[in-house]
């Protein structure tokens, strides 16, 4: 059964959240009904006739008649709020029409795919074209990362401390020029540079270390077919040259487990892009996954994820050194207690360090800290475990919120480490037991 | 984490001025990297160029710095942490999430409501929900006496770690009475005060004769307002010298209090003086009683608090100014003694006299001087009533709900019953009023409830959706009203009559409405009374 706390997280925004709040009336909702698959209402909004709401829990996935562009809407999330806080008025148990119909055509749609992709597969395409249309790409991908060395090597001939807006527009200018040559993700390393110029009192060191990261993939680049399999996928990855996901769904490292969900975050990213970032751990194979999704323009996610909730599937994982993203296949949620990680930090970090050192250009780690106090002092919350201190990323009123459901006791926290701080996404305090906090979304 | 500065240093002189200029060889690093670092930089056959050379080690420490990642060394104590909580939360998932909603966004007088019934069923707050409700004792001062008793010590725990909490953050809960003085937030101290005041009342004046030189203003005529508890003859010689404290808020809270002991030597000295004033006169056959103002100020006036200079604004004259003064300082009881006229008479001829704003100015600040009346002194509920049955056509600023407010509960309930049921007070306005007398930790009784509901619902029934959309006044209250009525009330409002084309705000306020009562029916049914 899903938390009030993880319904709310499913929300794309606050006002959603909060909208589907003031949704969690009785009178408000006609109709409500619930089967092992899903759970139907019919909401009283507006309009003369109810909106038709409808969850399917194996997801869970939204659908509702209302014209909102926010996905999930506030009749979903509310939906799911009734269910939680009042069950025994889900009394209908036979799907009406418009329930069943969804739900069987979602199930033929996941078949269609299936069926599209194994087409797709047996049709033979052009190996030779391809190779010679990827040829290609990597050549002018190559000619790119030339320039750019040329051009970072002159940038610190000059000196970063001659840097003025001026000069700084040719960063941009170069930033597009690597967009152009389809390595979009140099350019937004050089883009991020850029930005890191003058911010901050260390920003000499951090520029270095930008730099010095951005050299690294140069010189990689320029090596390229002499390197493994594994990097040169990363390398891929680095010029944001995105992977084949039918590829990795078919070729890609598979392995099945019952994967506790460790924490998850979504991230506004320009005006229209919304990232999220969920983080598995597998209770048999140790292992972790990270799935990245994006959404456009406030349509949400098709599939919802629980912290603290238990999925059984298989993950198929990107080809690369890092071996952390991956793809989740045929999940089913559980209906099981939690089976949290308890490696002592220095494991942690022993496992970061092989994965940075196999991949350096891996931006975010997943972190458990056991046993940690977090503290607030002054100006900055920090997580003390194990005699070592770690800056923590949090809003105000997560902070708060973290605080008084720790009140100065060891927690086990769940975060994303970026190198500097630990972005907190989970906090537990026993082994099989649900999250006494969340991170909030944003 | 980022390798420490010093391992950047050395390389920082190259890259800020740029290895143009800056020609010196690159210096060397201990260790591993040192030894990585030197065969990147320096080794042939590819040697590279100086600016290279600075990118490549920039390339070998950004990636060795990233593997090494470690938290900073931490050697210092840890603080205590919080002490278990004595009070159990709730474990109500459906009634958490309703708090949760009516902390964040619902009417005050909900949260009033849901921190008294924790407090009568001996439960804290959710620990989810201590930030947001700690938050909203920041804004509201008035919520912070119900609140601090239900914040567990969890609560008190967290109060502490933030200024903006620090109203809640005294003591903590487990600690002695004495800390509660000693270190204990303002209201703190004052609810000390105020109990010791109880068990004995000549230790707390003495207590409060000792701290009082040592606070501020504010503080003082807060504290100084707690003697109103078991007040006696026995204080009257302290606080008469108090009449002469620098803060005018001191010397108006000790005014005040003494006149609620007309045996005390300044009530006299000032009842004598408007004795003077207020003379019956014989003309023909009738006895009236005439008032006349002072014609010049006296010697005496300064020290009795009576000011001769006319402040600029006053819209009294200037004797009628010195009449008011003296009006004020002496207790209503004063004036049936010695005209032996009622309230009601009073008021009458009041009106009919040249110095009416003067007087009436003044009897009100004697009825609101000391508004918390205790057992021990008299409610004037006779002049309430009085103002309330025929409120006077000038002379008042005041709205007559603040006088209402002075009433006992059930008989501001009788009063406003009456004007609901003989249909002569449109309803909003009276809601209006009820609502703004009413106080926010207190529900309606349950017959007055029922009044309120089924004049509601007759007004509703004509049409609802026109009602809700064109009486602003109506709608606004309406929140606020179902968290006052009574729980037993409630129940015909949980479902308000909604339409199709309801505008926002409309559509926000029957939310609001329907959320407080389905959280309030919760409430009640998981802590019954």
């Amino acid at each position: 059964m899903l938390t009030i706390e993880s319904i709310l997280a499913m929300a794309p925004d606050a006002a959603s959240a909060k909208a589907a709040r003031g949704l969690v009336a009785p009178a408000q909702w006609p109709l409500l009904g619930a089967n092992a698959q899903a759970v139907w209402g019919a909401c009283q909004g507006s309009g003369a006739k109810p909106y038709q709401t409808q969850v399917d829990l194996n997801g869970p996935a939204f659908r509702c008649s209302c014209p909102s562009r926010k996905f999930p809407c506030k009749h979903g999330l509310a939906l799911l709020l009734m269910r939680a806080q009042h069950g025994p008025l889900f009394t209908a148990q036979e799907a009406p029409a418009w329930v069943s119909e969804w739900l069987a055509s979602r199930s033929d749609k996941a078949q269609k795919k299936e069926e599209t992709r194994a087409e797709k597969a047996a049709t033979p395409v052009d190996p030779q074209a391809t190779a010679k249309r990827e040829a290609l790409r990597w050549q002018r991908i190559t000619a790119a990362s030339a320039e750019l060395q040329r051009w970072l090597a002159d940038q610190l001939a000059r000196g970063l401390g001659s840097l003025n807006p001026e000069v700084l527009k040719t960063w941009h200018t170069m930033a597009a020029r690597l967009v152009d040559a389809q390595a979009p993700g140099l350019g937004q390393r050089v883009k991020e540079a850029a930005l890191g110029i003058h911010a901050g009192e260390d920003w000499p060191e951090r520029s270095l270390h930008r730099l010095g990261l951005l050299q690294l993939a140069c010189e990689a680049l320029a090596r390229r077919e002499h390197l493994g399999a594994d990097v040169q996928a990363d390398l891929r990855t680095l010029v944001g040259w995105p992977h084949d996901k039918a590829e990795v769904q078919d070729s890609g490292e598979k392995c099945t487990d019952q994967w506790t969900v460790l924490g998850l975050i979504t991230d506004d990213r320009d005006d229209k892009l919304t990232e999220r970032r969920v983080w598995l751990q597998g209770a048999a194979s140790g292992r972790r996954a990270w799935l990245l999704d994006h959404a456009f323009a406030g349509k949400g996610f098709e599939q919802a994820w629980t912290p603290g909730a238990v999925v059984q599937g298989t993950m198929a994982y990107f080809a690369g050194a890092a071996g952390l993203r991956a793809l989740a296949l045929d999940t089913q949620v559980l209906n099981q207690a939690p089976q949290w990680p308890t490696a002592a930090l220095g494991d942690e970090w022993q496992q970061l360090a092989r994965r940075s050192a196999r991949s350096p250009w891996v931006g975010l780690h997943p972190l458990v800290l056991c046993h940690a106090v977090v503290l607030h002092t002054g100006q900055s919350t920090r997580a003390v475990a194990a005699q070592q201190s770690l800056a923590l990323d949090l809003g105000d009123a997560d902070t708060w919120r973290l605080l008084a459901a720790t009140g100065g006791q060891p927690v086990n926290l769940m975060g994303e480490w970026d190198g500097q701080q630990l972005r907190v996404l989970t906090a537990w305090t026993a082994p099989n037991t649900a999250p006494v906090w969340q991170r909030s979304a944003a | 984490m980022n390798a420490p500065a010093s391992v950047w240093a050395p390389l920082l002189p190259a890259a800020m001025v740029g290895t143009d200029r800056h020609a010196a060889a690159l210096p060397s690093w201990p260790g591993a990297v040192g030894r990585l670092l030197e065969q990147a930089t320096q080794a042939a056959p590819d040697a590279p160029d100086a600016a290279t050379a600075v990118l490549r080690a920039s390339a070998v420490l950004a990636a060795c710095a990233q593997a090494g990642a470690q938290g900073a060394q931490w050697t210092g104590p840890l603080p205590t942490p919080c002490a278990d909580d004595t009070l159990p939360e709730p474990q109500h998932a459906a009634l958490n999430a309703l708090m949760a909603w009516a902390w964040q966004d619902g009417p005050p007088r909900l949260q009033h409501e849901l921190c008294v019934v924790m407090a009568r069923a001996g439960h804290r707050l959710p620990t989810a929900l201590l930030p947001v409700a700690l938050d909203q004792g920041r804004r509201a001062i008035a919520l912070r006496p119900w609140l601090l008793p239900v914040l567990g010590t969890r609560g008190l725990w967290l109060a502490a770690l933030r200024d903006e909490w620090h109203y809640a953050a005294g003591v903590v809960a487990e600690d002695s009475d004495e800390a509660r003085w000693t270190d204990g937030t303002a209201e703190q101290r004052q609810a000390f005060l105020a109990r010791e005041r109880v068990q004995d009342p000549a230790a707390a004046r003495e207590r409060l004769v000792q701290a009082l030189p040592e606070l501020g203003a504010k503080e003082r005529a807060e504290l100084l307002g707690t003697l109103a508890v078991q007040l006696s003859e026995a204080d009257a010689p302290w606080l008469d010298t108090l009449r002469a404290d620098r803060s005018r808020e001191v010397r108006q809270v000790a005014l005040g209090l003494l006149l609620r002991l007309p045996g005390a030597a300044h009530p006299t000295r000032a009842a004598q003086r408007l004795a003077a004033l207020v003379r019956q006169e014989r003309a023909l056959l009738l006895k009236r009683w005439v008032v006349q103002a002072p014609e010049a100020p006296g010697e005496d006036w300064k020290a009795d608090n009576l000011d001769a200079a006319r402040p600029q604004q006053e819209s009294l004259g200037e004797r009628a100014w010195w009449l008011y003064q003296m009006v004020r300082q002496v207790p209503l009881g004063w004036w049936a003694h010695h005209t032996g006229m009622t309230p009601a008479e009073l008021l009458r001829w009041a009106a009919s006299t040249d110095w009416t704003e003067a007087l009436l100015r003044g009897w009100r600040d004697v009825l609101f001087a000391a508004p918390h009346a205790t057992a021990h002194a008299t409610p004037h509920t006779d002049w309430c009533r009085a103002l309330l049955n025929d409120w006077p056509a000038k002379g008042l600023r005041d709205e007559s709900s603040a006088v209402l407010a002075l009433l006992p509960a059930a008989e501001r309930e009788q009063h406003w019953l009456r004007q609901l049921t003989n249909g002569k007070a449109p309803l909003a306005p009276l809601l209006g009023q009820v609502l703004s007398a009413w106080p926010l930790h207190e529900c309606l009784s349950e017959e007055f409830s029922q009044a309120v509901v089924h004049a509601l619902q007759h007004r509703l029934r004509q049409s609802a959706a026109g009602v809700l959309r064109d009486d602003y006044l109506l709608r606004s209250l309406l929140p606020d009203l179902c968290c006052a009525l009574h729980p037993r009330a409630m129940a015909a409002l949980a479902t308000l009559p909604r339409s199709d084309d309801e505008t926002p705000s409309v559509a926000t306020t029957l939310h609001t409405a329907t959320q407080a009562i389905a959280t309030r029916r919760a409430l009640h049914a998981h802590f019954p009374t």
